[in-house]
């Protein structure tokens, strides 16, 4: 089943580099050479230059500061959906992570406060959803997306008031004993990017992996995503597990929200919700709703969309072939799933 | 200012208003339609290459490119929708996460061909299609009415379309045996089934229109909110009309009040906000107004609101 899974996983992700493949070779590129380009943009191949202070390991160090918000993001996604939920509205809860940190952050310019901050903005927009599902039936998708544009518009106007950078059009930055990755870190003759939240988000994957296989309550909320109603029957309390299920998984993303505005970018733009958020649901349907899935997945998805910037000045091409890619990847992901279930029957 | 009021709470809700339609299409006949804010995309896209390639034919005076770039959208809209369709109902596919994967899916597209088709059709590197302000009528006779004259004062030429096409879609939902049909395979596909209709065509269908009416949507977005055609257009007005029709109960007038409540709530908040001397930042502000309404509703509600009993279930012939 798990093997079977992990097939499927791997046959969505050869067919649409395939595709991608096609593409590129219909614009007259080599796709080869664009590919090998991903990985170099992401420091996994040596480049044919370097400019002066970077190599492939300063290249590698920003890969895994990209990298680093998108895996908790993607374990949001992926435990909402074992509990039945369906997280759509990551982005907002990022969002407000984000901003909350930030504001925390310039009264106490504190990292362990950032994430705490982070944590529980999180946490509390996920509780909402939880509550609006379970004492009103409310459908978490269509909280979630209102809460998205709710918070979208309510932090643009905040930051475009009170705390916006007249020059980026950005709101200002968090000041770096506050920030999450260290920019520009001197090492040897290097300029190295370290982000300090990567060995959380990995932590964080392998504890989810030890609550969902290990634990009554990481049985409880697989229980309540296959069968809320068989769940109830066996004696298991539903509101209490959906609602914590929620709370966690909102939580998750308030941690790829710090990660993200308080890390691997320092400010946040207004106007736009991050499409991390999105892509956060690919990653998580290719990683199999698995922690350890989300992980490698995430890695994936990052080589292509970091890699891109790289690819796009070699080969001249439009860097938005990266979310197309991402975008095919997940269509046949969506696919994969049906041909799954259809060989369980 | 009432009329300013008016004419721009019209022109955003009529939009929004043949969105919804086309969602209710598809969620009556059983598929969870999220998928209307890519379709809308899509549809504009399609049909601001019309406009930009027909205008350099006919000239920038010409009428023609306005119209056959709908009947683009139209069609663009539909065709993108039936991948949609294609993976809800042919693959099975969770239809929710289909939806997802559809609007990520138009904006990677739209944004890449927009960008490709400019570079090695027009020779320019923009993101977007310039498409021209829309000429705007005024009928006369009616606009001198006090107050509500202002419905027909400055009106865009896509408003008339939309009122007709909405007629004509309210008529087919509710007076036809389609309509009909439709409406039973989202209540109860199995027994639809048994009563001879192919419920996988009537829902295919469904999709498609609600493909093709968004469309209509999104180039009308296009021509009043920016005047082009960039990845800007993906601004969640699709999720709108979803609220919109969740809020209207799947049923095509209630739906027409909620959208109006939404286009009102939005110019009036602008116009309020405009007449205080207030900075507009705080339009974003009056932005939140229909969905924390939304919210709301839903919270107190939620109880009464009937969705399709078969909406979002896969159906499968062989099941029992």
């Amino acid at each position: 089943m798990k093997a079977q899974k992990f097939t499927l996983s791997c046959l969505a992700i050869i067919i649409s580099l395939l595709f991608g493949a096609l593409i590129l070779w219909l614009m007259g590129k080599d796709p080869i050479a664009a590919y090998m380009n991903l990985l170099q943009g992401s420091g996994l191949m040596e480049k044919a230059k370097y400019a002066g202070r970077q190599s492939m390991f300063t290249d590698f160090m920003s890969f895994i500061d990209a990298m680093t918000p998108m895996i908790f993001a993607s374990l949001s996604v992926a435990l909402a959906l074992k509990g039945g939920f369906f997280n759509i509205g990551v982005s907002g809860q990022m969002m407000a992570a984000g901003i909350t940190a930030h504001i925390l952050a310039g009264f106490i310019p504190s990292r362990i406060l950032v994430v705490i901050a982070g944590f529980l903005a999180g946490a509390l927009i996920g509780a909402l959803i939880g509550w609006l599902k379970y004492r009103f039936n409310v459908s978490e998708v269509v909280s979630s997306i209102m809460l998205n544009s709710i918070l979208m518009y309510l932090i643009t106007f905040y930051i475009n008031t009170f705390y916006i950078n007249p020059v980026s059009r950005q709101s200002k930055s968090i000041v770096d004993a506050a920030r999450l990755t260290i920019s520009g870190f001197r090492w040897e003759k290097l300029k190295v990017d370290i982000a300090l939240a990567f060995p959380l988000a990995i932590i964080t994957a392998l504890i989810l992996q030890w609550v969902l296989n290990r634990t009554t309550y990481g049985y409880e909320v697989k229980a309540v995503g296959l069968s809320p109603r068989a769940a109830y029957y066996a004696g298991m309390n539903v509101n209490r597990t959906s609602l914590l299920t929620m709370t966690f998984s909102g939580a998750l993303a308030g941690l790829a929200g710090v990660s993200y505005f308080c890390g691997y970018l320092a400010a946040i733009q207004p106007g736009t919700t991050p499409s991390m958020g999105f892509d956060a649901i690919a990653v998580s349907l290719l990683g199999g709703n698995n922690p350890i899935g989300c992980v490698l997945a995430s890695f994936l998805i990052t080589v292509i969309s970091k890699g891109t910037v790289y690819m796009s000045s070699r080969q001249h091409i439009e860097p938005e072939i990266a979310s197309l890619i991402t975008a095919f990847i997940l269509t046949f992901a969506s696919c994969s799933a049906v041909l799954d279930r259809r060989k369980k029957k | 200012m009432l009329d300013m009021i008016i004419i721009d709470g019209l022109s955003f809700a009529l939009p929004l208003f043949i969105m919804a339609i086309g969602g209710i299409y598809s969620e009556k006949s059983g598929i969870t339609n999220l998928a209307l804010e890519g379709f809308q995309g899509f549809g504009a896209f399609t049909g601001a290459i019309a406009v930009v390639w027909l205008s350099g034919i006919f000239g920038p005076s010409s009428q023609v490119p306005y119209y056959a770039g709908f009947v683009c959208a139209v069609i663009g809209g539909g065709i993108f929708a039936l991948l949609h369709a294609l993976l809800c109902i042919r693959f099975k596919a969770d239809q929710v996460i289909s939806g997802v994967v559809m609007n990520i899916l138009a904006m990677a597209l739209t944004s890449f061909l927009t960008k490709s088709i400019n570079a090695s059709l027009f020779g320019n590197t923009a993101n977007k299609f310039m498409l021209g302000a829309s000429t705007r009528i005024t009928i006369p006779g009616l606009s001198e009415i006090p107050v509500i004259g202002a419905v027909f004062r400055d009106i865009y030429p896509f408003e008339i379309i939309i009122v007709v096409v909405a007629l004509v879609m309210w008529y087919v939902l509710y007076r036809t045996v389609y309509g009909m049909r439709l409406r039973a395979c989202g209540d109860n596909p199995h027994s639809a089934d048994a009563a001879g209709i192919n419920v996988y065509a009537v829902r295919t269908v469904a999709v498609f229109i609600s493909g093709c009416l968004s469309g209509i949507a999104g180039l009308a977005f296009a021509y009043s909110v920016s005047a082009n055609f960039s990845p800007d257009i993906y601004l969640g007005y699709g999720y709108l009309s979803i609220a919109a029709l969740i809020f209207g109960n799947w049923s095509i007038l209630p739906s027409l009040g909620a959208c109006l409540i939404f286009g009102f709530a939005r110019s009036g908040g602008a116009a309020i906000i405009n007449q205080l001397g207030l900075p507009s930042g705080y339009n974003d502000l009056v932005r939140i107004l229909p969905y924390v309404l939304t919210l709301l509703l839903l919270v107190f509600f939620s109880k009464h609101n009937h969705s399709p009993r078969a909406l979002g279930q896969i159906y499968d012939k062989g099941q029992r």
